[in-house]
Order: C-alpha cells, then sequence, then structure tokens
C-alpha cells in the first residue's frame, strides 16, 4: 500500500539553508524578548537552541511558523519570504492569510505538552492536516499517516485516543503527526519537558533517528547530552540575544556559557 | 383504583397524541436550542461587541424569568399580537403561527439557548489552550479549528451536563398543558373531566415520564459513552458487530 507513495524524500547534501532569520524582534507588552536575533538553519541539519528559562527560545521557535508574529525583522523559510514592518496604525503588516497557511503546512511543530487532539484517534490526530490543510484524500493520508505511525512504532495503537497512551507514546504520536505534512522544516519546543523520566529516552530515540536521516529540524532543549550530541549547530540564547553560537563542542567551550552549562558539562 | 377508562379508545388516542407531541417537542428543542446555544455562546466569546452584550441580555432575560411566563408571553402575548397584524391570517405562516406547538416548541427553543449557551460557553473557555494553537500550527483556518476541533471538544467536555439538562426539559413539557397544547397532562386532565377520576390519570402519566426518563437516561449514557475519546479506542455505536 505504502510502495506507491512518495514519501518524503530526506533533504539532500546541505545546499540553500531552511531559515533565514534576519534581525527577528519580538515584544510583549513593553517586555523586549527578541532584541535582533539572527540564524541560519542550513538545508539538511539540526540546530539546537538552549538558553535558561525567559532566555527567549521558545518564543525564537515559536516565530518560525509565525504562533508569534515577529515586531520587526525578515524571515526566510522554505521559499517564502516575509518582512516584518508596521502600518501607520502600528499592526503588524507583513504576510497574508494564504501566505501563513502555505508556510505552516511546510514548518510543523511539536509541542512541549503533545497537544495531540482528545476527541480524535491517533490516526485521526495525525490525518487531519494532511486532509484538510494539503486537501490530501482520506486514502491517501492514511497511508501517510500509517507509515509515519510505523516510523515512531506507534502504528498498533493507531485506534487508541490520546488520553490512554502514556506521555511518551503521546509525543511520539504528536511528532507522526508534524511528520505526516512532509515539513520542510520540523520545530520541536522542548519536546521532552513534560515527560517522566523514564519516558524521556524513547522520544529521544525517535529524534536522533530523525536527525540522522538529515531532516532538517530546530530544536528547543534543556536536555544538554542530547542537544550536543544530536546538533550541528548549537545556539546560546541570552536574554533575547545569540549569546554565542556555531558547533556544539565551539559552544560547550564559549566562556559565556560555561557557567550555564556547568551542570550539564 | 378504576382504570377501566383505559379501554377507551378515545381516551387511548388522547394519550398516545400527548405522549408523541411530548417527544417532539423534546427533540425539536433540543435540536432547535443546541443549534442556537451553540451560536450564543460563540456570540459570547468571539462576537463583536453588541452581539456580546445581545447575547448577555438574551440570556440574562431567559434565566432570569420563569419558562411559564415565557410561555404565556409568546402565546397570549406575541400570539394575538401577530393575530392582529393585516392579513396575517390569510398568509402562509399562519398554519404555523396559530397552532400552540410552535409556541411551545419556540419558548423551549428558547430556553435551552440560554441555559445550553452559558454551559457551552464554559466548556468552550476550558478547552486547553494548547490544543486550538496545534490547529493553527498546523494550517488549519479559524473556522476548521472551530468545528474539527474546539466545538466537539467543548461538547466533549459538557456532554453529561447537556444531557441533563435535556432530561429536565422533558419534565418542563407538561407545561404546555397549558397553552391547550394535547401533551400528556392535558390528556390526563381532559380524562379527569370526564370521568371524575382525579389520581389514576395523574398515576399513569406520572409513571409514563418516569419509564421515559429512565429510556432517556440510558440512551444519553449511550452517546456519552461513545462519545469519541471516551474510551480507550474506537468503538462502534452499539456493542453489537
Amino acid at each position: 500500500m505504502t510502495s506507491s507513495l512518495e514519501l518524503s524524500p530526506s533533504p539532500q547534501a546541505a545546499t540553500a539553508p531552511a531559515v533565514v532569520a534576519d534581525h527577528l524582534i519580538k515584544h510583549f507588552g513593553d517586555l523586549e524578548v527578541l532584541k535582533g536575533v539572527s540564524l541560519e538553519v542550513p538545508e539538511g541539519t539540526v540546530t539546537s537552541i538552549i538558553g535558561a528559562s525567559g532566555s527567549g527560545k521558545s518564543t525564537l521557535l515559536r516565530c518560525m511558523n509565525l504562533l508569534e508574529r515577529p515586531d520587526q525583522g525578515e524571515l526566510a523559510i522554505a521559499d517564502e519570504a516575509i518582512r516584518f514592518t508596521r502600518n501607520s496604525q502600528g499592526d503588524i503588516i507583513g504576510l497574508d492569510r494564504r501566505q501563513l497557511q502555505r508556510l505552516r503546512a511546510k514548518v510543523t511543530m511539536v509541542f512541549q505538552q503533545f497537544n495531540l487532539w482528545p476527541h480524535l484517534t491517533v490516526l485521526g490526530n495525525v490525518i487531519e492536516a494532511p486532509m484538510r490543510v494539503k486537501g490530501l484524500s482520506r486514502k491517501r493520508a492514511t497511508a501517510l499517516g500509517e507509515h509515519y505511525l510505523e516510523r515512531v512504532g506507534m502504528a498498533d495503537r493507531r485506534d487508541a485516543y490520546p488520553a490512554f497512551l502514556s506521555g511518551g507514546q503521546q509525543q511520539r504520536v504528536a511528532i507522526a503527526r508534524a511528520l505526516a505534512m512532509e515539513p520542510r522544516l520540523l520545530l520541536f519546543d522542548e519536546p521532552t519537558s513534560a515527560l517522566d523520566p523514564e519516558r524521556v529516552n524513547e522520544v529521544l530515540g525517535v529524534i536522533r533517528g530523525l536527525a540522522d536521516e538529515g531532516r532538517t529540524m530546530l530544536l528547543v532543549t534543556h536536555e544538554m547530552h542530547f542537544a550536543r550530541e544530536v546538533s550541528d549547530q548549537l545556539v546560546y540564547l541570552d536574554q533575547g540575544r545569540i549569546a554565542a553560537s556555531g558547533t556544539p563542542d565551539d559552544v560547550f567551550d564559549d566562556p559565556r556559557c560555561r557557567q550555564f552549562m556547568a551542570p550539564a558539562a | 383504583m378504576d382504570f377501566s377508562w383505559l379501554s377507551d379508545p378515545f381516551y387511548q388516542g388522547y394519550l398516545w397524541e400527548g405522549f408523541v407531541n411530548t417527544l417532539w417537542l423534546l427533540l425539536v428543542s433540543s435540536v432547535g436550542g443546541l443549534i442556537l446555544a451553540v451560536g450564543v455562546a460563540l456570540a459570547r466569546l468571539r462576537g463583536p461587541q453588541p452581539l456580546v452584550w445581545l447575547a448577555w441580555a438574551f440570556t440574562t432575560m431567559i434565566r432570569g424569568t420563569p419558562l411559564l411566563v415565557q410561555l404565556f408571553f409568546f402565546y397570549y402575548g406575541v400570539g394575538r399580537l401577530l393575530e392582529g397584524v393585516p392579513g396575517m391570517r390569510d398568509s402562509v405562516l399562519w398554519p404555523l403561527l396559530s397552532d400552540p406547538f410552535f409556541f411551545g416548541a419556540l419558548t423551549f427553543i428558547l430556553s435551552v439557548g440560554a441555559y445550553s449557551g452559558e454551559v457551552i460557553r464554559g466548556a468552550m473557555q476550558s478547552v486547553p489552550r494548547g490544543e486550538l494553537e496545534a490547529g493553527r500550527a498546523f494550517g488549519l483556518s479559524g473556522f476548521q479549528v472551530l468545528y474539527r476541533l474546539w466545538l466537539p471538544r467543548a461538547i466533549q467536555l459538557c456532554l453529561p451536563t447537556l444531557t441533563g439538562e435535556m432530561i429536565l426539559l422533558l419534565k418542563s413539557v407538561p407545561l404546555v398543558s397549558t397553552i391547550a397544547l394535547m401533551d400528556l397532562l392535558q390528556a390526563a386532565n381532559i380524562i379527569r373531566d370526564e370521568t371524575f377520576l382525579v389520581y389514576e390519570p395523574l398515576l399513569l402519566i406520572a409513571g409514563i415520564y418516569l419509564a421515559t426518563t429512565i429510556v432517556l437516561t440510558l440512551l444519553l449514557r449511550l452517546v456519552e459513552l461513545n462519545f469519541p475519546g471516551m474510551r480507550p479506542t474506537r468503538r462502534r455505536w452499539l456493542p453489537i458487530r
């Protein structure tokens, strides 16, 4: 059944960057959360964003699929270029609804709290967006959904409802849901922070497998060892600014983030 | 105890008509009322300011006045007023507007809309934000988030309360006997007036209400249990294969 499908060709060798963020600024009221963050994620690589709570790392990640809309700056993601400015009324302008929907179909997200839809089965969760956003037929979406559920080891629970799964299982379903859109960029917002310690590894294992496939991923995490091991690029965010970035080894050795890393290193 | 009147086909006819009317009123009012309730909840949560006020005023009026008063208001007040409108008696709407069933259903729909509207509003507010955000994050439109995620989830959360409202509604239906609509109580009243038996007809319809409530409770329980997400895995609607 799945043989007739073209299933997400893994991105080939690093070519054009999948994400270019240029000088993103974001305020919440008077609080400036992002103070001009510039970031580049090459295609087929993994970038992890680390930093203390309140450093703006989740906000930065959420800007990537416009769950938060930057006040200023430019964003080029998966062939969509968006420039954020304000009009004379002070409203943020910079993208229309269709562009927003196109972008979100190409950039999918895995949340800290899983955020599965409890009234839909595991399979229902996975095929919802492919059917309603990308317009796939139920048959095709189901084939795709089953493939990715298999990929995260949840195929045998396809008819279960989320409330009856463990946290680790729910998060794996959430990953399958994000994969089923065949996105250009995968976002992970602290994917293991809400899990019991003994469930963390099953989720990290899946993410590691995706990294090995050469998927483009942007990851916010507190799992320092994991970030060091799996990432091609590490970004250390401190109070809304990038304090250090580069290869994991460079960043871990950087004196500016030594103190932050200390417990993990 | 004298139940000999039960064999009279006329009385059987009254009772049957009363029973059918009761169920019809219940069905029409529940369906219409729930649709209105969703509208009221949405108006209060997402409507433009005038609509928010309108929904609030509606809810306050309906919940702040007795159901019987509302029934009289619509049937004797609005109904009579419409009667006086020139040409109304010849209009195609007249058969509807002269039927007490219409005013009974209207009153109950408004009542369900107000009470259940508040229930649904509360349930919608308690759907975790993250679930709706996930919908937006995957590119679903605002309307898709509403009808695929937000409403089904809200109804899942408040289903036991809604079914409770429906059972309460069944017991409000006898009020329509005051506007000359043939329901179970009206049938009992006619039998009492003609046979001079007070308790027997009342006992009988009390038994019918009780039996209907039990059946309705079981049916609604089946709905609750089979609502998506309430049991570990997807089930067929009835426990038969």
